[in-house]
């Protein structure tokens, strides 16, 4: 069965999980299953059709289980967007077309993501540019400048972009001064540092975005990146040591921001003592723990729970972006939720094994660094409502509502599928049309088998 | 490389074990904790998907009752108060923005229909859960004429049935409508007089004369002293180095116990307290029930204790080294509810004996068989039932022979004690009137106060004691 066979077939469970959702919430809201959720259904088994197509046609041997997975796990965040707001879902549905459009497009467009290496510190600058342009530019929605405003109303969050534009640095970056990091040249309290000239640029690039960030008053994004930077550092260099000296500075620059912003350090106590403040900065928190324990173990199904309250407003707040995961598993359960996780988890292995079978050390440690944005964006949000670390306001990768979140990952899922594809796609030499002849003709000659 | 991804994915890995291990501490191992929580609106909004129970008085007339209506696609059930301002505080509300007060909170698990094999039913969803309906033992006309006879002033009722405990009357004023929670709680709260607050069971006054009654009651157990012991009134008495003086500065000459009750002479029970001490006060106090608090059928907590405060601890009623004189006329740090003095009037009225005091007289489930009776229990020992005759007798003295009180009452045979205690304010009063009715052969027992009040207890008080025992006696207990 060839790869884009396997992929149609493992699609029809994520279209099922869609249709018996959408009937489960509309059952138990009492809502009649009218053309819109029909309409929304209908258009987004399209788009995945569509981007299969895309793949057949420009990548037939990539990995034949990431489209699945991200359909699946888009179908979930489909249906519970629908469940607490049917607007907000067909907005999205729109979104999800802009993300196919960039899927197929950068299938169409990048024929090799090697192109991408020569260009790595343009692709450093832009990051901290378009960090630069929100600074000046930016919005402040909920406490944080994250946001561009577009003349037609909507915003864009260019933090989302800028993370790929990082991978794609450090990927770059890191390939060419393996071999240099791989040997420390000196020691400070026992962990052995590469040497600063290596080293240098990456901790000024990654520091100069975290600092932006910290300006901009996010500390979810400045999390992720590092996360993703020492993961990077880690596979280039192969030295657990540099691990610790990064978390040690991470460590570091985490008190340094908790003892200077306040900001920052009342997400710090809401995360420690919710229940302390629990009308005032623990609200959310507090609010979506009450929702994940009126689910319990199995949760009452999809469209019963308590998410809207009688004024028509959300239970917990900003359930749409940054506590889908709760709406989502506080109507599922800790079962539901158990298999959300799985679905991340084995998302996260199959981009792993994407830069595992890759053939060259660029598009391991791209493939790793995209692979692993996602898989850690996922821990900093469900990490944060599960009180793990603290707080922070990311998106749940094809989950929340919100455009330049989901056109971001689908174009991350695109890139580690041209990888898969160009290091899975068989050695077939070109041999020219005479040398083949002679070949023939010398089998002929030692009495061997002759063909026609 | 490989061997840097395989690694990297083991430490992914464990970061995901590590979010499913704390979701299931929150939403399985943690869960009823946080249910449990109060004002946790996902619970209480579990509980408006079912048909709540409704909450009766005492003659069957509906005080709570729940309609069905559809909210965000879901059906759930509002919750309606026929007669919302009949008795707010001690009914209470359930709705899920402000939460659960009263019996609306502490009969939950029946009024939602959680309850023995109901519980199991309903949760493996074999049974639409349906709630059991309370009757209370509160009787309306009673209540009624509490609630009009305090209105405007801030102050409480309660009566009792010193036989059983059944609480009749459990008025607080200023009162609010329980209808007006869900949409216009901003306004209630705003009001004066903290409208929320039941008066009853959690207004903390100084008993000031009534606190008598525990004094003679330890006089007599005492042996030291009879109804006809005497005492000569010099108009001041020196306790713990500070003269302590009578009420308006009176002087009263040679008296006996029974009189200084009746004209509730300070330096008379100062004396007393003294040749008691403190320990021997201190027991009868025990005895009474100070120092503890019956629930009441309320929710866990809401019932204060009564008892020597000091900050928010209650001092043991037998510590020594106090000034007992003080005691004995009910200041020194001496805080009681309304609840407090009106067990303390019923144990005299039952022959020494305290009923534990209860609002939920029985339960019934959605078919109407009966699911809970209440079952009559004693609270308190308080005295012997020859002693409580004897103050029984001093208590009927006073109603006929105090100043102003016999008029108050007239129509009643009725024992009782009035209390005058000083406010922060110079010429304000928190006015008392404790009693019980018939004296002969008691079925009410109440107790009255009234904040802040120019007028003595037996002026402002006892009239309201008198139309609220009159309306009980009238019909037919």
């Amino acid at each position: 069965m060839s790869p884009r066979t396997r992929e149609l077939g493992f699609l029809i469970p994520a279209a099922l999980v869609g249709v018996l959702g959408t009937a489960s919430v509309a059952s138990a809201q009492s809502r009649t299953l009218g053309s819109g959720a029909f309409t929304i259904l209908g258009v987004v088994v399209g788009l995945f059709v569509l981007m299969h197509i895309a793949l057949r046609l420009r990548t037939p041997f990539a990995d034949p289980y990431l489209l699945p997975i991200v359909a699946t796990i888009t179908a979930l965040g489909m249906v519970t967007l629908y469940r607490i707001n049917p607007v907000l879902a067909r907005e999205q549905v729109l979104w999800l077309g802009v993300a196919t459009a960039v899927f197929i497009l950068v299938l169409a467009c990048l024929p090799d993501h090697h192109l991408f290496e020569q260009y790595r510190y343009l692709c450093g600058l832009a990051a901290v540019g378009l960090l630069m342009v929100t600074m000046i530019f930016g919005t402040n929605i909920s406490g944080a400048k994250l946001w561009i405003r577009l003349p037609g109303g909507q915003s864009l969050q260019p933090s989302e972009l800028t993370k790929i534009l990082l991978v794609l640095f450090l990927a770059g970056y890191l390939r060419d001064k393996r071999e240099l990091l791989a040997v420390p040249t000196r020691q400070i309290a026992g962990i052995a540092l590469p040497p600063v000239a290596v080293l240098g640029p990456v901790v000024l690039l990654v520091g100069a975005c975290l600092g932006v960030l910290g300006l901009l008053n996010d500390f979810g994004t400045p999390l992720l990146y590092f996360g993703v930077f020492i993961a990077m550092l880690y596979i280039a260099s192969g030295r657990g040591s540099y691990v610790v000296a990064s978390l040690t500075f991470l460590t570091v620059g985490a008190v340094a921001i908790w003892a200077v912003i306040p900001h920052v350090q009342t997400r710090v106590d809401a995360w420690l003592h919710p229940f302390a403040d629990a009308q005032g900065q623990g609200y959310q928190i507090v609010q979506s723990l009450y929702a994940l324990a009126n689910a319990g173990l199995i949760g009452p199904g999809w469209g019963q729970g308590f998410l809207i309250g009688p004024n028509g407003n959300y239970v917990v707040p900003v359930l749409d972006t940054d506590f889908i995961f709760t709406a989502y598993a506080a109507e599922l359960g800790f079962i539901g939720a158990m298999a959300l996780l799985c679905l991340f988890i084995v998302l996260v292995a199959r981009g792993l094994t994407i830069a595992a079978q890759a053939p060259d050390g660029y598009s391991k440690l791209l493939a790793a660094g995209l692979a692993t944005t996602l898989g850690i964006q996922g821990f900093v949000i469900i990490g944060g409502i599960v009180r793990v670390i603290p707080l922070t306001g990311v998106t749940l990768p094809f989950m929340s509502y919100g455009g330049s979140s989901v056109v971001t990952n689908f174009a991350i899922i695109a890139m580690l599928l041209i990888i898969s594809h160009r290091s899975r796609v068989p050695f077939r030499p070109r041999v020219p049309r005479a040398v083949r002849a002679e070949a023939q003709r010398q089998m002929e000659s030692m009495g061997g088998v002759t063909s026609e | 490389m490989n061997r840097s991804i395989r690694r990297l994915f083991w430490v992914l890995s464990g970061g995901f074990v590590l979010l499913a291990c704390t979701l299931g501490y929150w939403q399985v191992i943690h869960a009823s904790a946080i249910d449990n929580r109060p004002g946790n609106p996902q619970t209480i909004q579990r509980t408006l998907l079912v048909a709540r129970g409704a909450i009766l008085a005492s003659d069957g007339s509906k005080l709570a009752v729940s309609v069905a209506s559809n909210q965000q696609g879901q059906r759930v059930y509002q919750r309606t108060y026929p007669n919302g301002t009949f008795a707010p505080q001690t009914i209470g509300y359930a709705n899920t923005v402000q939460g659960m007060t009263g019996l609306e909170d502490s009969q939950n698990g029946y009024l939602t229909g959680d309850y023995g094999a109901q519980s199991l039913l309903g949760s493996l969803g074999l049974r639409a859960r349906r709630g059991a309906n309370v009757t209370t033992t509160l009787d309306v006309a009673a209540q009624e004429i509490a609630n009009r006879d305090l209105a405007g002033k801030q102050g409480a009722v309660i009566a009792l049935d010193p036989r059983t405990g059944a609480v009749l009357v459990m008025a607080s004023s200023p009162g609010f409508d329980l209808s007006q929670v869900a949409t216009n709680f901003r306004h209630i709260i705003a009001q004066p007089g903290g409208p929320l607050l039941n008066r009853t069971v959690q207004g903390r006054y100084p008993p000031g004369s009534t606190f008598k009654v525990v004094t003679a009651t330890a006089a007599l157990e005492s042996g030291l002293f009879t109804p006809m012991s005497m005492f000569d009134d010099t108009g001041s008495v020196l306790a713990s180095g500070q003269l302590l003086h009578n009420f308006n500065n009176e002087q009263f000459g040679p008296n006996n116990l029974t009189q200084a009750l009746t004209f509730s002479i300070n330096t008379t029970f100062a004396k007393v307290g003294l040749a008691l001490g403190a320990q021997r006060l201190g027991q009868t106090m025990n005895a009474f029930g100070f120092g503890r608090a019956p629930s009441v059928d309320l929710p866990a907590g809401t019932v204060f204790v009564s008892g020597r405060v000091s900050g928010n601890t209650i001092l043991s009623n037998t510590q020594s080294g106090e000034d007992v004189a003080r005691i004995a006329i009910g200041q020194e740090q001496l805080l009681v509810t309304p609840l407090q003095m009106a067990l303390v009037s019923g144990g005299i009225a039952n022959h020494g004996l305290i009923m534990n005091p209860y609002l939920v007289q029985k339960i019934t489930d959605s078919s109407g068989s009966v699911v809970f009776t209440h079952h009559t229990s004693v609270y308190s020992r308080a005295t012997s039932p020859q002693i409580a005759a004897e103050v029984n007798t001093m208590m009927r003295d006073v109603v006929k022979e105090g100043t102003g009180t016999a008029a108050a009452l007239s129509g009643l045979d009725v024992a009782g004690k009035t209390g005058t205690a000083q406010t922060s304010t110079n010429g304000l009063y928190d006015a008392w009137f404790i009693g019980f009715a018939p004296a002969q052969a008691p079925t009410v027992a109440v107790a009255v106060i009234v904040e802040n009040s120019p007028l003595t207890g037996g002026v402002v008080s006892a009239p309201i004691a008198h139309d609220v025992m009159q309306s009980i006696l009238a019909g037919g207990r």
